[in-house]
């Protein structure tokens, strides 16, 4: 102890608010829980994505292509959340034996 | 048939809800109802464009399936969409019991995770089978499938017949349509269990993966050959089936064929074994990278595009053999025709929206442990517990079709939620697998873009949409849909 901290190399990344939303940041931040730590600040205009403890291999590039993946899947639910809605609902209720019955 | 009057039109429009897909100087076109047609690029720009007059050669037959606003057969649409969606009112038809963890093969691709021979606690008691098709008989579906899985089933041969006999009697009971089946190595058949299985009219499955060498490298048995015993229950069941008595119906026997790194380049000694063997169709299925395969899938893995090829050159060589009148049918490629020209739903649960995963099907595992299907089940061997949806001795039926791992695959299985499939033009026929996205990209949800498995489906119906373009070949695969 007293002596210096060893430094830890962290790998920063800046993502464009107008691309990614922070909840699709840190959906992609679970996915790759088990690849890197990623540490999601908000900058002016944007996020800064931060990556520590990461495994050999892990590229910040896959981890945006996932921030996109789920950015998408985002603005896909604001449009079809309804036919989606009404199709899963139809499905677990029928398999439920509960479909027909009032509510 | 008549066309239908035109809707009065305020406005030039555009077609009503389409899917596409370019394919060189043409594109595919696809809608919710199943239907489909081959479009000209310049004619596609008119659809697009909402001039397509009524007078473009092509404008009646589009009217007809729904790609024309303003001649939209709403009744008849909704129909033909409810037909193909049926199983969204009927709960899980197929119900998967896994006997025993224990197996005397030790294949390289075994998703089963199976355990050995010798394994203590890996059986399924009679007690617990019973409960288990006591659970079953609670689905609200009419018509109800118990598949006898394993390890291999045989081993544990009390608890197979306890449950089918318990299954028969309740059947007739509850009046549903209750269809028995067995997936088994036949290694450990003999005529008596034979016998019983007929008598019970339990319908037979096995693996075999081509000629000997090859299945037998594939499925490896310490116990003797693999592959002779295969071929000659197979051989049995067939000459039961083809001289049946009246008092009980006897299935033809099927077999699966799973496609190893070392199938690959051996389509024609693999289908000339399908055929030798006297069997009328090959379910020809890839590896996933899950169980043991995971571990070995540098060895015995491959990617989508060596998997294309291989399923390309098969298809084409079976139609050869059906154009020489061999009698002969790809299986998952009958499915997805069925889905195509027919607007049926065959009951492929991979491929539907949303997929199987406990609204379709049900694993129970040897202990009684439920899972959302096969494959989350063997998930859960390896320690993770994601896909469990109940017990089957203490969780109530709603209980287990109302969970927390049942709603998550339903919601990240409904294509209407993925980005890329939910404008993919083979939408209307496809579904994707939140086990395989789980165990290969971290989420339930994965992403199509870079999904193998999807890369492996857009090829398959690639293929088979090429095919149904050439007059020859459609009306060879229209004959193995036809009903």
């Amino acid at each position: 102890m007293g002596g210096k901290m060893k430094k830890i190399p962290v790998t920063s990344v800046t993502a464009d608010a107008a691309v990614y939303s922070a909840e699709a940041l840190r959906l992609a931040a679970f996915v790759f829980s088990d690849k890197a730590e990623a540490v999601i600040k908000p900058v002016k205009g944007g996020f800064q994505v931060s990556f520590r403890n990461e495994v050999p291999g892990f590229h910040p590039g896959d981890y945006f292509n996932e921030a996109l993946n789920q950015q998408c899947r985002l603005d896909l639910a604001k449009k079809n959340s309804k036919a989606a809605g009404m199709i899963a609902t139809k499905a677990l209720l029928s398999a439920a034996g509960e479909a027909g019955k009032k509510a | 048939m008549a066309l239908k009057k035109a809707a009065k039109r305020t406005e030039p429009s555009g077609p009503p809800q389409l899917l596409w897909r370019r394919d060189g100087a043409e594109c595919l076109v696809t809608n919710d109802f199943g239907h489909y047609a081959w479009l000209k690029r310049k004619d596609f720009d008119l659809l697009l464009a909402g001039r397509l007059g009524e007078k473009h050669p092509a404008y009646a037959a589009l009217a007809d399936k729904g790609f024309i606003r303003d001649r939209l057969d709403f009744d008849g649409l909704a129909a033909k969409w409810r037909s193909k969606n049926a199983y969204l009112n009927s709960g899980p038809g197929l119900h998967i019991l896994v006997l025993t963890l224990r197996c005397n093969h030790k294949c390289l691709y075994c998703q089963s995770s199976a355990a050995g021979v010798g394994s203590k606690d890996t059986d399924m008691s009679a007690a617990t089978a019973k409960k288990c098709v006591d659970f079953a008989f609670q689905s609200p579906n009419p018509g109800i499938t118990i598949e006898f899985q394993g390890g291999e089933p045989l081993l544990n041969w009390e608890a197979l017949k306890a449950a089918v006999l318990h299954a028969r009697a309740k059947a007739k009971k509850a009046g549903k349509d209750l269809r028995l089946a067995l997936v088994s190595n036949f290694s450990l058949m003999t005529e008596e269990k034979a016998q019983f299985l007929m008598e019970n009219e339990v319908s037979i499955c096995t693996s075999l993966d081509g000629p000997a060498d090859l299945h037998n490298r594939n499925r490896v048995f310490c116990g003797g050959n693999s592959h002779a015993a295969t071929v000659k229950w197979l051989k049995f069941f067939q000459a039961r089936h083809a001289r049946q008595v009246p008092e009980y119906r006897v299935f033809k026997p099927s077999a699966l064929l799973t496609v190893s790194r070392y199938s690959l380049g051996r389509h024609k000694e693999i289908i000339d074994e399908y055929v030798k063997a006297g069997l009328e169709d090959i379910f020809i299925r890839p590896l996933a990278p899950i169980g043991y395969a995971k571990n070995l899938w540098g060895q015995i893995g491959y990617d989508a595009k060596a998997f294309g090829k291989f399923y390309l050159e098969s298809l084409d060589y079976i139609l050869k053999l059906n154009r020489a009148g061999v009698t002969l049918r790809e299986k998952m490629a009958s499915m997805m025709l069925d889905k195509i020209i027919n607007s049926r739903d065959p009951g492929y649960l991979d491929a539907r929206c949303p997929c199987g995963a406990a609204i379709g099907q049900i694993a129970y595992n040897y202990n009684g442990d439920l899972y959302t299907c096969d494959e989350g089940r063997m998930v859960g061997w390896e320690g993770d517990d994601a896909f469990k949806i109940g017990n089957v001795r203490k969780d109530p039926y709603r209980k287990v079709m109302t969970s927390g791992a049942a709603r998550a695959c339903v919601l990240s299985s409904n294509l209407e939620s993925q980005p890329d499939c939910a404008r993919c033009a083979y939408k209307p026929y496809c579904g994707v697998c939140p086990v395989y996205n789980y165990e290969t990209q971290g989420s339930l949800w994965g992403d199509m873009a870079v999904n193998d498995r999807c890369g492996l489906f857009k090829g398959t119906f690639g293929a088979l949409f090429a095919m149904l373009k050439k007059p020859a070949n459609e009306a060879i695969l229209k004959k193995w849909v036809a009903k």
